[in-house]
């Protein structure tokens, strides 16, 4: 009614033109959908807004959540793990989502203690060569300093200084064992758009690293020889090792040290003539013990066999029961086994003898007490003629038919066989 | 409805607006310091969210309070007994006290040009307490590398935290180097031990091949001996056996006797050996004549 009133009235006064109308509500049309549109602009945004909140972490990956700056939560909770459904936190500024790789290992090569080498060095395989009266220079030669060799110090007349010098490379390998401490207290710059966290903190790490590589190494080298150094390659990459984690630690740094590996040593090129007479040297000296041993283990074989050590040290052994030095008797060999052998056939045959010459007389002992003469003739010629068959020269001679006799002289060879061998061979 | 709506929106955008000037944020990595019309009234060091009077009221200062390196140049001092060595010496520090540091030193780059002079004095006065004998002995019970560490750190500490509001948490000697000349020196030295135990070397093969070659020559003799004794031995047992059975022989000892020398001529007489008989003996005798043999009756 009143619309009507208002819709007369204006009739009355001045009535609206048609295009008014149709504009008005174009206009309110045009109004509403832009409210619309703006609507369900807000509602996406609103959307986005809370959809942005919804976090996950790779199974290399611990996240923290920052609230308001300070990490939210309370004891384990506070470092959050992979899991098959996402987080949601606030969208900043409220919360922060912070993830940290952990699994992943940084990886740090150390030629701090190296000398120094042109590219074109560096790419050759050869080994550099310096003459021996070019010192080391400090500002762009590395190596670190070790102990000498106890006995060095007496062979010094004066109070020399007492250490060696060595050139070493190393490499570190560490990762992030605690992610809120490295978050909190090792400093790394923020991550720009494009880049990886994990190549962020090996970048910013680098310098931090290297220090305290260098630091550790330099402690642990004075500690031993340069021997040693050579020799005991594991026992001070763990020392290196251990203090590297002792400043991780000190630092709250949230890093643990996977492995130092010392991956080149070297003594000064210098000197290396020195150095290499003396690995000369100690190979000539294990030449020397292994020829040895092998004397003495072709010499104890022949003469005993493989008991023979084991022999000879019971047969000095007071404790050495019996039936343990019959054991080794029986599984003699050798020499000694020879020896044994022939004293066993020695026995075998005086005892067969003796028993077969008394078997022989007590048979011949009857026809012997009828017929001496003949029985011993017999026995007698058999004998000689069994030596005469065996001599290698038998001279016969004629006796002289006077009484006077003859004188025959015969040129007797030592060794008769000879006189059978063909002249040339024996000029030979 | 709608305007219920828009009002409540006006009011979250102004509480936003409002939050954004009076409030704000130190995250875990930071510490802040808040000034008031330019005078420092509050230093935080614990993260959270904050309220501040807008400026230019109050100002924020925030400083990144995470541990950061520097490293010292190579620098050449001396031990005690005026040695000369050359150190290079990191630290690894980071901002303790915003209010002290922002007093004194201003800014990171500042800091490490103050750091730069103390660790320069630090190190010349603890390295000139020690000898170089401490740095690096024959008996590693003399080193005190570490000691001297500790102690150039601890030196630092109390001169930086109070003079600048910086704490240093780590110090480490990162090269410890000698001059060039004095390189020339050590060379020779080494050359000298090198070849000493070189020769000590050559000594030591020669001596141990000559200990195992006697060991053996006289386990073998040994050996041998204690063969022989035992061969002996089984000899023994032999003759006695075959002993038994001469008591069989005392039946006619001469018939046995002369069966003995029957047997063992042959076997004296088997090699080497040139006979010059007669004719007239026999057998050979049948080589001049015949036999007169008649048959008995």
């Amino acid at each position: 009614m009143a619309n009507e009133n208002i819709k007369n009235t204006g009739q009355q006064k001045s009535p609206p033109p048609a295009e008014t109308d149709a504009g008005a509500r174009s206009i309110s049309e045009a109004l509403k959908i832009s409210f619309l549109i703006l609507k369900l602009i807000m509602i996406a945004l609103v959307i986005f807004f809370l959809a942005s909140g919804f976090k996950t972490i790779k199974t290399d990956e611990r996240a923290i959540i920052l609230r308001f700056g300070k990490i939210h939560g309370r004891g384990e909770a506070r470092i959050l793990k992979p899991r098959t459904w996402p987080y949601w936190v606030f969208p900043y500024p409220v919360d922060q989502f912070i993830k940290i790789p952990v699994e992943k290992t940084i990886d740090l090569n150390v030629d701090s203690f190296w000398y120094f080498q042109t590219e074109e060095e560096k790419l050759s395989s050869e080994k550099k060569k310096v003459p021996p009266d070019v010192p080391l220079n400090p500002l762009i030669d590395g190596y670190s300093l070790t102990r000498s060799e106890p006995y060095a110090e007496n062979l010094r007349a004066s109070g020399d200084s007492d250490y060696n010098i060595l050139h070493s490379r190393w490499k570190l390998i560490c990762q992030i064992s605690d992610p809120e401490s490295f978050f909190k207290n090792v400093f790394t710059q923020d991550i720009k758009s494009g880049e990886k966290y994990i190549d962020v903190i090996k970048r910013d790490l680098t310098s931090l690293l290297t220090d305290v590589v260098d630091s550790s190494v330099v402690t642990a080298m004075v500690n031993y020889t340069i021997d040693e150094a050579f020799e005991k390659g594991g026992t001070v990459s763990e020392h290196v090792k251990n203090l590297v984690q002792k400043q991780f630690d000190q630092m709250e740094s949230g890093i643990r040290v996977v492995s130092v590996q010392r991956i080149d040593v070297t003594w000064p090129l210098q000197v290396d003539d020195a150095f290499q007479a003396s690995i000369s040297a100690s190979q000539a000296k294990q030449t020397e013990i292994n020829d040895a041993r092998n004397y003495a283990q072709n010499t104890l074989n022949e003469t005993a066999g493989p008991v023979a050590a084991e022999l000879a040290a019971a047969l000095h052994n007071k404790d050495a029961n019996d039936a343990y030095l019959e054991s080794l008797w029986s599984a003699l060999a050798g020499k000694c086994r020879e020896i044994i052998s022939q004293a066993g056939a020695y026995r075998m045959k005086v005892v067969s003898d003796a028993s077969a010459n008394a078997n022989y007389l007590t048979q011949i002992l009857p026809e012997y007490q009828k017929r001496p003469q003949l029985v011993v003739q017999a026995i007698y010629k058999n004998a000689i003629a069994k030596i005469l068959t065996k001599a290698d020269e038998k001279i016969l001679i004629e006796p002289a038919k006077s009484d006077k006799g003859s004188v025959i002289y015969i040129k007797v060879n030592r060794d008769p066989k000879l006189v059978n061998k063909p002249k040339e061979k024996t000029q030979e | 409805m709608k305007s219920i709506a828009v009002a409540i929106l006006v009011v979250l955008v102004v509480i936003v607006l409002v939050m954004a000037l009076i409030s704000f944020q130190v995250r875990q990595t930071e510490s802040a310091l808040v000034t008031t019309f330019g005078k420092a009234t509050r230093q935080i060091t614990e993260p959270g969210l904050y309220f501040r009077w807008p400026p230019p009221i109050q100002q924020i200062y925030k400083f990144d309070s995470r541990l950061r390196v520097f490293e010292a140049d190579l620098t050449e001092t001396t031990t005690k007994g005026a040695v000369p060595i050359i150190v290079n010496t990191y630290v690894v520090w980071k901002i303790a006290d915003p209010n002290k540091f922002l007093n004194s030193v201003g800014s990171t780059s500042a800091a490490e040009v103050k750091l730069h002079s103390q660790m320069n004095e630090t190190q010349s006065n603890v390295i000139g307490q020690y000898s170089f004998s401490e740095f690096v002995n024959s008996d590693p019970k003399k080193i005190r590398i570490q000691e001297i560490q500790d102690k150039m750190l601890s030196s630092l500490q109390n001169s930086v935290r109070e003079a600048y509001g910086m704490e240093v948490k780590a110090l480490g000697i990162k090269q410890l180097k000698i001059s060039a000349d004095v390189s020339k020196d050590v060379f020779n030295r080494m050359r000298g031990e090198r070849n000493t135990i070189t020769e000590k070397t050559i000594a030591e093969g020669k001596a141990e091949a000559v200990a195992i070659r006697t060991q053996a020559d006289a386990q073998k003799t040994e050996l041998l001996a204690a063969a022989q004794a035992r061969a002996k031995a089984i000899m023994g047992q032999g003759d006695a056996e075959a002993a038994k059975y001469y008591e069989m022989l005392q039946a006619d000892p001469e018939l046995a006797m002369f069966l003995r020398d029957v047997e063992v001529l042959p076997e004296i007489l088997k090699d080497r050996s040139t006979y010059i008989i007669n004719t007239d003996k026999d057998p050979f005798s049948l080589l001049r004549e015949m036999p007169n043999l008649q048959p008995k009756k």
